[in-house]
């Protein structure tokens, strides 16, 4: 079991940085991708310390093509892959900045989607271990809103391209689980004293990703009510829906 | 365990853990370029109990997400982390590794940044001291410094960032001595004592007890025979479970309510608390260490079982020479001012100096009181204990503190001038606005 590498890219996030925790605390190696290198170096010193026997760190821009393939390439037979990075679009920027609208889809969408396919085929590859890939995509990419329509948009082509991938690799022992987080509580969100119940932490978030890849779960919601909100918001008609402020 | 966010004071960042007032507050987040140039409070859990973790109309920069332990060197038992890192977490990480910090206050939710900056003791200052002599470096961030500056014990500021309440600078990482442990558990010992309205009992059980690691009392206030229960352990193996705390926690769903939290119903409380523990078959255990350090934490928000208008405490130690006449004639006058109070705990303070300048232990005894809701007269009492306490040469607590005038702190704290000019021009906190701007220049 030791001999799990893990990696996780953006692992500067909240939720990466609970998820990793739980995996060093395990005892899996790590590989560690990230854009800023002095906190991925940080991160990567704590989960040392948490008992990860081996941690190697990769710093680049995670939206570019040639870094995803190296990073890949040069990566130790990975066993579980968790992709965390995103980026909330601001819609109204979007709306009048083209070229604004065009980088978010590629880091929300077409990167995520390269590194989760080209992880597969690295696992796939590797087929007589096989791997489990987590997708952090998102309830926002259930349904397009007005509020967020960029960032949904993306979420939701990552989600179908999941559901796809899936399916592709169900017979070459790759597990590719969809993660659909609600609201998560940000750093800046957290002086909110009274958030309410929709918020969950991000390492809650995280210790629910790793049971997901335990259980081999294929779709997880985060917190599970998600399931039933986004059930409902799916269902409205798109008449009313789209007079909606949500 | 990971992100806690959970474990920030989960009332209010705008309060202390007291609560009783709502602070206004910006607040923003320590990261690795902090934002100095402003009238800021670095700030970890939140967990004092009065104003010095509140920067009424200024900035709370919070810590707690600088909470990575950066490296372990376990031969020496050397920790170095950032200064977010919780003790709760430090403590689970390293305890199935054989180690343990080496002081702990009666609660693990707080930062080692907070521990640093109001030199905590725990039941082992007899033999240990308090947190800031296992400190060994540490790095501060201050807004008259370039970049971050290493601070070790033979450099000059020092002293004023141990005890020194967060107003020497941002720390950004520390470096601390652990000890080595040999498992999850305590053996502790139980003796009941008093009821003659001393506390020699206590006194005397503190003296037999050189070869306990652990020891402190807890003494109903509000008897006049003064009976109390004195607690001594030392580590002791356990069971692995023992390990991580117990993860089912009790959550306080609500604010008690006033009726709850008078003199009459104090009584009753210390009364059924001591029969318990009196009828207590075994004096002698193995429990898990948790349970021995951190009884409260096993309650999430126990601050609200004083209801909305909060509580205070009120910590104070005199010397030794003046404790066994001293402490009672204290605790009678707060009786008899009729001051509600619950779980009073007293402690010896041994002669391990501190390097910090504002440290507040000193050879002596400790008495801690929880009291709810303090009215005028409350708070007219406290003033004339505090006057008792600076008569015999002793102090109060600023880390608990939310009432004492600046003229007693002032007597009680005479070097504070030499932290106030090492203080960071842009860091400052309620609590050292109150207890440096004297009455009389006040608007």
């Amino acid at each position: 079991m030791n001999e799990t590498n893990v990696v996780v890219v953006g692992a500067t996030s909240a939720v990466a940085q609970a998820a990793i925790r739980l995996w060093a605390q395990r005892g899996h190696t790590l590989t560690l991708v990230a854009r800023n290198a002095a906190e991925l170096e940080r991160i990567a010193a704590d989960a040392r310390v948490r008992g990860s026997p081996q941690v190697t760190t990769l710093t680049g821009d995670l939206t570019e093509r040639k870094f995803i393939a190296e990073s890949i390439r040069s990566t130790n037979a990975p066993r579980i892959a968790l992709i965390a990075y995103g980026s909330l679009t601001d819609s109204a920027r979007a709306d009048t900045d083209v070229d604004y609208l065009a980088d978010e889809l590629q880091a929300n969408f077409v990167s995520a989607a390269l590194w989760a396919q080209l992880l597969a085929d690295r696992m796939a590859a590797n087929n007589a271990a096989g791997g489990s890939i987590a997708v952090i995509s998102s309830v926002a990419g259930d349904r397009g809103r007005g509020s967020n329509h960029a960032y949904g948009a993306a979420k939701a082509g990552l989600t179908a391209f999941c559901s796809g991938l899936r399916a592709r690799m169900a017979t070459r022992r790759v597990h590719v689980v969809t993660v659909k987080p609600g609201f998560i509580d940000s750093p800046m969100t957290a002086h909110i004293a009274k958030k309410g119940a929709l918020w969950a932490t991000p390492d809650a978030v995280a210790a629910g990703i790793v049971s997901a890849i335990d259980k081999k779960r294929d779709v997880v919601y985060l917190p599970g009510f998600w399931r039933l909100i986004m059930l409902i918001i799916t269902h409205i008609p798109e008449r009313i829906f789209k007079r909606l402020k949500i | 365990m990971g992100r806690t966010y959970d474990i920030v004071n989960p009332i209010s960042l705008d309060q202390p853990w007291g609560r009783g007032f709502n602070a206004a507050h910006t607040h923003a987040f320590a990261d690795d370029k902090p934002l100095l140039a402003r009238n800021f409070l670095p700030r970890g859990l939140g967990r004092s109990y009065g104003d010095v973790c509140v920067n009424d109309g200024g900035t709370l920069l919070h810590t707690f997400r600088r909470d990575r332990l950066l490296a372990f060197d376990d031969v020496h038992g050397v920790l170095t982390c950032e200064a977010g890192a919780s003790l709760a977490d430090i403590a689970q990480v390293m305890l199935p590794h054989g180690w343990f910090l080496p002081v702990v206050p009666g609660t693990r939710y707080v930062t080692v940044g907070g521990a640093i900056a109001n030199d905590v003791h725990g039941k082992n200052h007899h033999v240990a001291g308090a947190f800031g002599r296992f400190v060994k470096s540490c790095s501060l961030y201050r807004s008259d410094w370039q970049s971050a500056q290493t601070v070790a014990p033979a450099d000059a500021m020092f002293p004023s960032v141990i005890g020194g309440l967060g107003l020497s600078g941002l720390m950004n990482e520390a470096s601390i001595q652990l000890k080595p442990v040999p498992g999850p558990g305590i053996m502790q010992e139980t003796k009941l004592f008093g009821g003659d309205g001393r506390i020699d009992d206590c006194l005397a059980l503190d003296e037999q007890s050189s070869a306990w690691e652990y020891t402190v009392g807890w003494i109903d206030t509000l008897d006049r025979g003064l009976r109390g229960v004195f607690f001594r352990g030392k580590h002791a193996d356990g069971p692995d479970e023992w390990l991580a705390p117990n993860a089912a926690r009790l959550t306080m769903p609500m604010d008690a309510p006033r009726w709850a939290l008078g003199r009459w119903s104090a009584k009753a409380f210390n009364a059924a608390y001591y029969r318990a523990q009196s009828m207590r078959t075994a004096t002698r255990e193995t429990i898990p260490l948790w349970q021995f350090f951190f009884p409260l934490d096993a309650v999430n928000a126990w601050n609200r079982a004083y209801g909305k208008r909060g509580f205070i405490q009120y910590q104070f130690v005199v010397p030794t020479v003046a404790a066994r006449e001293t402490v009672p004639r204290i605790l009678a006058h707060l009786r008899e001012a009729n001051v509600a109070s619950y779980l009073a705990v007293i402690k010896t303070f041994g002669d391990l100096a501190s390097p910090g300048l504002m440290s507040f232990p000193m050879p002596g005894t400790t008495v801690a009181l929880d009291i709810p809701a303090p009215n005028s007269l409350d708070l007219r009492a406290l003033d004339r204990a505090d006057a008792m306490v600076a008569d015999v040469g002793g102090r109060v607590y600023p880390a608990k503190d939310a009432r004492m005038s600046a003229a007693m702190f002032q007597r009680f704290f005479p070097q504070w001038r030499a932290l106030e000019a090492t203080r960071d021009p842009a860091i400052s906190s309620s609590f050292w606005r109150r207890v440096t701007t004297s009455q009389d220049t006040l608007e």
